[in-house]
């Protein structure tokens, strides 16, 4: 008899503890579902874009700034790209770099390319062989004697992480270049500082 | 528990007794069972993830104007110059944007997936551009109105290696306790996950937003501010678990 009703509050317990289950489980499901909240029904327009410019600038954050790159497509078919900055009333322009490709590669002056205090900027290279950064003062001086610019992707290589570079994706201060990489099986790796202009690389415990 | 109940020929009831007493005790169960789980239910619908502060240090103590032109801020464990400010210049520049486009009613969304924030009046895009939403803290998703705007203001937070001391925080708009839109000199960083909860953006946009959007009146509530988790097409705002 003891043991009868030992099973019985066994079974007791255990369908009691299955039910608290299944609530919680319900539960976490409902706070955690999705719904689609009807809000004011808008169209989008698409951005303008023109597919014959050849001038291309970036504002800085605080809208002072301008980096402006021209392409002149040459008589070979290749292009070449300068860069110059300048302030946005037009005034202060400052040739920074010029450099030619094939025209299977371009040049682009990525979105967050200022650094957030308008002292360096950073643009981009896309070949055949990959991605390159490069980073600039922007007032137009060189980082030193022998460096005009920083090749930021060329020193990530050589600091041989045994991540490869993915991406630089902005600054995360006035001096810092945020890089994205992946590791060898093609999965997200860690993010790295590079910093301006001591060049160091710094890895980071959070993936950006 | 279990009686042994005789009957005139001195037979035991026994079993017949213990099965009715099963029944009896298993609706006992059934009923305490259904009592758990509303419990449960009721008790857990409660228990959605809960925002206090995107700025711990200043979020009830600091939401006033407030400008500091000889501070040095702290971000990421580094020193960051702020930007000078001149209240009264910024205030008559920002009324010189503020221009409507229609009189239809505004409205801002914001895209957590893209990082992308769309200011509307009607069906008209007044403005679209890339921002920086929570990656230390989680910017919460729901429908708000603007209930307090700052020109300029101080955030601090964060502790050890993640304290962070902002002076001169320009172009603030609260929509939720205080995470609201704001100016992020610190950082050039937009289309990526930035903050502590606050929608990060580049002084240009968050100039011309807090130049167009409304505050609170007394007729009116603020412009309304809707966090999405995707803001998939127009008129169709996804928010998972929304806290409002």
């Amino acid at each position: 008899m003891i043991t009868l009703r030992h099973q019985i509050e066994l079974e007791s317990i255990f369908l009691i503890s299955i039910v608290a289950a299944l609530s919680l489980f319900f539960v976490v499901q409902r706070n955690n579902q999705g719904v689609s909240v009807p809000i004011v029904s808008v169209d989008s327009p698409l951005p303008m874009e023109s597919p014959e410019q050849n001038i291309f600038s970036q504002i800085s954050p605080d809208g002072t700034k301008e980096v402006i790159m021209k392409i002149i497509r040459n008589e070979d078919d290749t292009q070449t790209h300068s860069f110059f900055t300048t302030d946005t009333s037009g005034a202060n322009e400052k040739y920074i770099f010029t450099r030619t490709l094939e025209k299977e590669a371009n040049m682009t002056i990525p979105y967050n390319t200022w650094s957030s205090n308008n002292q360096y900027f950073f643009i981009q290279e896309n070949a055949k062989e990959g991605t390159n950064i490069f980073a600039f003062k922007a007032s137009g001086e060189a980082f030193s004697d022998t460096e005009q610019y920083f090749d930021v992707t060329g020193l990530f290589k050589k600091k041989d992480t045994g991540n490869n570079f993915s991406e630089a994706t902005g600054w995360a201060s006035e001096s810092l270049i945020i890089i994205n990489t992946t590791k060898e099986d093609g999965t997200k790796g860690p993010s790295y500082w590079f910093e301006i202009p001591s060049k160091a690389i710094i890895q980071l415990s959070t993936e950006f | 528990m279990y009686k042994c109940v005789y009957n005139s020929k001195g037979m035991s009831y026994k079993k017949i007794k213990k099965n009715r007493q099963s029944v009896g005790y298993y609706l006992k169960i059934y009923f305490i069972s259904v009592f758990v789980s509303l419990a449960i239910f009721t008790v857990g619908s409660f228990f959605k993830p809960q925002f206090s502060c995107a700025n711990s240090a200043t979020c009830i103590s600091d939401l006033s104007i407030n400008v500091d032109n000889n501070a040095v801020g702290i971000f990421q464990g580094r020193k960051v110059i702020p930007p000078k400010v001149d209240l009264a210049q910024a205030i008559s520049e920002s009324s010189v944007l503020g221009v409507r486009v229609s009189n239809s009613e505004k409205h801002i969304y914001i895209d957590l997936s893209t990082q992308t924030l769309y200011a509307y009046e009607g069906k008209t895009q007044i403005m679209k551009t890339l921002i920086s939403s929570g990656k230390w803290g989680r910017t919460p998703v729901g429908n708000f109105n603007i209930w307090l705007k700052l020109p300029v203001t101080r955030m601090a937070g964060g502790q050890g290696a993640d304290a962070y001391n902002l002076p001169n925080v320009q172009w603030v708009m609260y929509f939720y306790r205080d995470f609201g839109t704001h100016t992020a000199y610190w950082h050039n960083n937009f289309g990526h996950e930035m903050s502590h909860g606050c929608i990060n953006m580049r002084l240009i946009d968050s100039r011309e937003l807090y130049a167009w959007a409304d505050g609170p009146s007394s007729e009116s509530r603020g412009t309304p501010v809707s966090v999405c988790d995707q803001f998939k097409e127009p008129g169709t705002c996804i928010q998972k678990n929304p806290i409002i």
